[in-house]
């Protein structure tokens, strides 16, 4: 009990304690801890957290796959992936530089770097060159480009970014490919998902529907076409549609269509329907207001509640009220 | 009119194989005969560019990839956009990642814009508008990435040199020249991070930004602008590139259109689409549930 639960709580709330204290006290030995030491703890911590999370992985993949559960084949090929990953990046370093190319493999380095040596009859006298040396064996030669240094393999760890590794060749050519399509399909999903779900069931998803049309069409180019004259007239027409649903009289509604769109058309003549004009109807100006106003209202709302759970949530730490990382 | 109605409520049920099909095409067909749109600054994108102006130039400026492939047709371009201004206005770039796949990134962007002679062309120079003649230790590092997030910035915040002991070369940072008076954020003039979540925007602003009182901005996918927007009414973030318009406005405002701008007629074209189904859904959806009440 004391061990699994009273020193883990207490180093918790001594940490806590402190590292909040280094906002309030003005010392060096505080400040330091709070500003460096504790970040590096977090760093190292950080860099272990990604050991960890790759042997749960593998752990879950390997259960999948022993077990046979059900889509066990992508568990294989996940295992499969993170081995690849991990044997290019951790043992196979490419990147051999001669000069200022770049090879993928110490062997086509050399290659590059022996050359046959010709006759004038171009008859080959058996021998090799080696920065116009003859070698008479072919080892001997490799010997040669190796004790004159005349390849640079790139340094480990920077390997995995330099051009000719094998981990940049796999980054460039299978994760990014992969990883933008699966971003990809996100768009045929939402057009799906959207055509299916977004109805004006009532007022609430009535204003969501439409501060999303708004947004949509007014955050892209083809918004600051359509111009605030046209949707002055939808939305006359929208306004009869609803007219016409609640009130149920042809007269009242034909009256609001021809009154409305009579001053609609006569307001752009007189204006000479300048396509920014009223600006209200202009969607790019209308999705600027969506965004900085009512948006901007609920998304502080938003940063505020989250800001202050924080804050909570630090208190319940530091005074031993919160112990989900014990596993209570 | 029942027949109208037929053919709507007809569409109101369309296979989505069929909207997969549409949505496909809509992209592609703009991506592959190019349409040109007018592109309208919006005043988010504008406080942006101007932020960037008004650094002094020649300032040491910090440089933050924070995304991956997956989000790089929105983010990158604003990345290879404001690498393109800070060269241009004679800043010295340092570019740190708190993504692993950002360093990537990082590599592309510097090569999109790096100057290549071409031994075929004589007169052959960089038009210091979109390519220039940048050397890495002269006038950009790539410091490379570490994780921790949050704990990264604040470490930077306090003392960079015990977060980046080596640049991402292997190269030791007390060694390289160009981090002669670099000890913490507060001497850089400017902070941009270009971020496709977390890490990214939020820790920045949190961590680095506030706490030095070193100006910055961020450039983020469209479906985290109305998070960071409240930054930016603060004046916590110097404007903000929204989303892949954001980036082609931006391409705009520099005078140097890219993908981002290719890409409009593409999203625009989509948008279309969306909304088109999203109108006739919901059209059938109301005559459908006229119908019901009548039976």
């Amino acid at each position: 009990m004391l061990l699994k639960r009273y020193i883990p709580i207490a180093i918790v709330a001594f940490f806590g304690a402190l590292t909040l204290s280094a906002w309030f006290i003005d010392n060096e030995t505080i400040e330091t801890f709070a500003n460096d030491d504790a970040t590096q703890f977090f760093d190292i911590i950080a860099a272990f957290a990604v050991f960890l999370g790759a042997l749960n992985l593998l752990k879950m993949q390997f259960i999948k796959v022993l077990k046979k559960q059900s889509g066990w084949i992508y568990s294989a090929i996940a295992i499969a992936s993170f081995f690849f990953a991990f044997i290019i990046g951790f043992f196979v370093r490419g990147a051999y530089f001669v000069g200022e190319d770049i090879y993928y493999g110490e062997k086509s380095a050399i290659d590059s770097l022996i050359s046959m040596d010709f006759n004038d009859d171009e008859i080959w006298s058996g021998g090799y060159i080696v920065n116009e040396n003859l070698y008479y064996s072919r080892d001997a030669a490799e010997n040669a480009v190796r004790e004159l240094k005349l390849f640079s393999p790139v340094a480990w760890g920077a390997h995995v970014q330099t051009d000719g590794s094998l981990f940049q060749w796999m980054f460039q050519y299978i994760f990014s490919p992969l990883s933008a399509t699966m971003f990809a399909l996100l768009a045929f999903f939402v057009a799906s998902a959207s055509f299916r779900a977004f109805r004006a069931r009532n007022f609430e998803a009535s204003l969501l529907l439409v501060a999303g049309i708004i947004i949509m069409l007014g955050r892209v180019p083809v918004g600051s076409l359509i111009s605030s004259w046209t949707i002055m007239y939808i939305l006359s027409f929208s306004i009869g549609i609803g007219i016409n649903s609640y009130v149920k009289n042809r007269n009242i509604v034909l009256g609001w269509i021809l009154g409305s769109c009579g001053l609609i058309t006569g307001f752009g003549m007189t204006m000479g329907w300048p396509i920014e004009q009223p600006a209200i109807f202009f969607l790019p100006a209308l999705q600027e207001w969506i965004y900085l106003v009512p948006n901007l209202a609920g998304s502080r709302a938003i940063l505020i509640g989250i800001g202050l759970g924080i804050v909570a949530t630090s208190l319940r730490y530091i005074f031993g009220l919160e112990k989900s990382y014990l596993g209570e | 009119m029942k027949f109208l109605e037929d053919i709507i409520l007809k569409l109101g049920a369309v296979d989505r194989r069929i909207i997969f099909v549409l949505i496909g095409l809509a992209v592609l067909i703009p991506l592959l005969t190019p349409i040109s749109l007018p592109v309208r600054e919006t005043p988010t994108t504008e406080k942006f560019y101007d932020g960037i102006e008004d650094i002094p130039k020649n300032s040491k400026v910090l440089v933050s990839f924070d995304y991956g492939p997956s989000t790089r047709p929105e983010i990158h371009p604003m990345n290879v956009g404001v690498l393109r201004h800070m060269f241009r206005n004679g800043h010295q770039v340092y570019i740190s990642c708190l993504w692993p796949d950002g360093i990537y990134m990082a590599l592309d962007a510097l090569e999109e814009i790096t100057f290549k002679d071409d031994p075929d062309k004589d007169d052959d120079k960089p038009d210091n508008i979109s390519t220039f003649d940048i050397k890495e230790y002269e006038d950009y590092i790539l410091l490379g990435y570490r994780p921790g997030a949050e704990a990264v910035i604040k470490g930077l915040a306090s003392d960079l040199r015990k977060v980046y002991t080596v640049d991402a070369n292997g190269n030791f940072i007390d060694d390289i020249e160009m981090m002669d008076g670099i000890k913490n954020l507060n001497d850089f003039a400017y902070i941009y991070s270009g971020s496709a979540g977390y890490p990214g925007t939020f820790e920045w602003v949190k961590y680095g930004g506030d706490p030095t009182g070193v100006p910055m901005s961020s450039g983020t996918t469209s479906v985290q602008v109305n998070e960071v927007i409240p930054y930016v009414q603060t004046g916590q973030l110097i404007g903000l590139l929204a989303g892949m318009p954001g980036a082609a406005e931006y391409e705009k405002l520099i005078n140097v259109p890219g993908i981002a701008i290719q890409g409009m007629a593409a999203q625009s074209f989509a948008h279309i689409v969306i909304v088109l189904f999203i109108v006739f859904g919901n059209i059938a959806f109301f005559i459908k549930q006229r119908r019901d009440r009548k039976y």
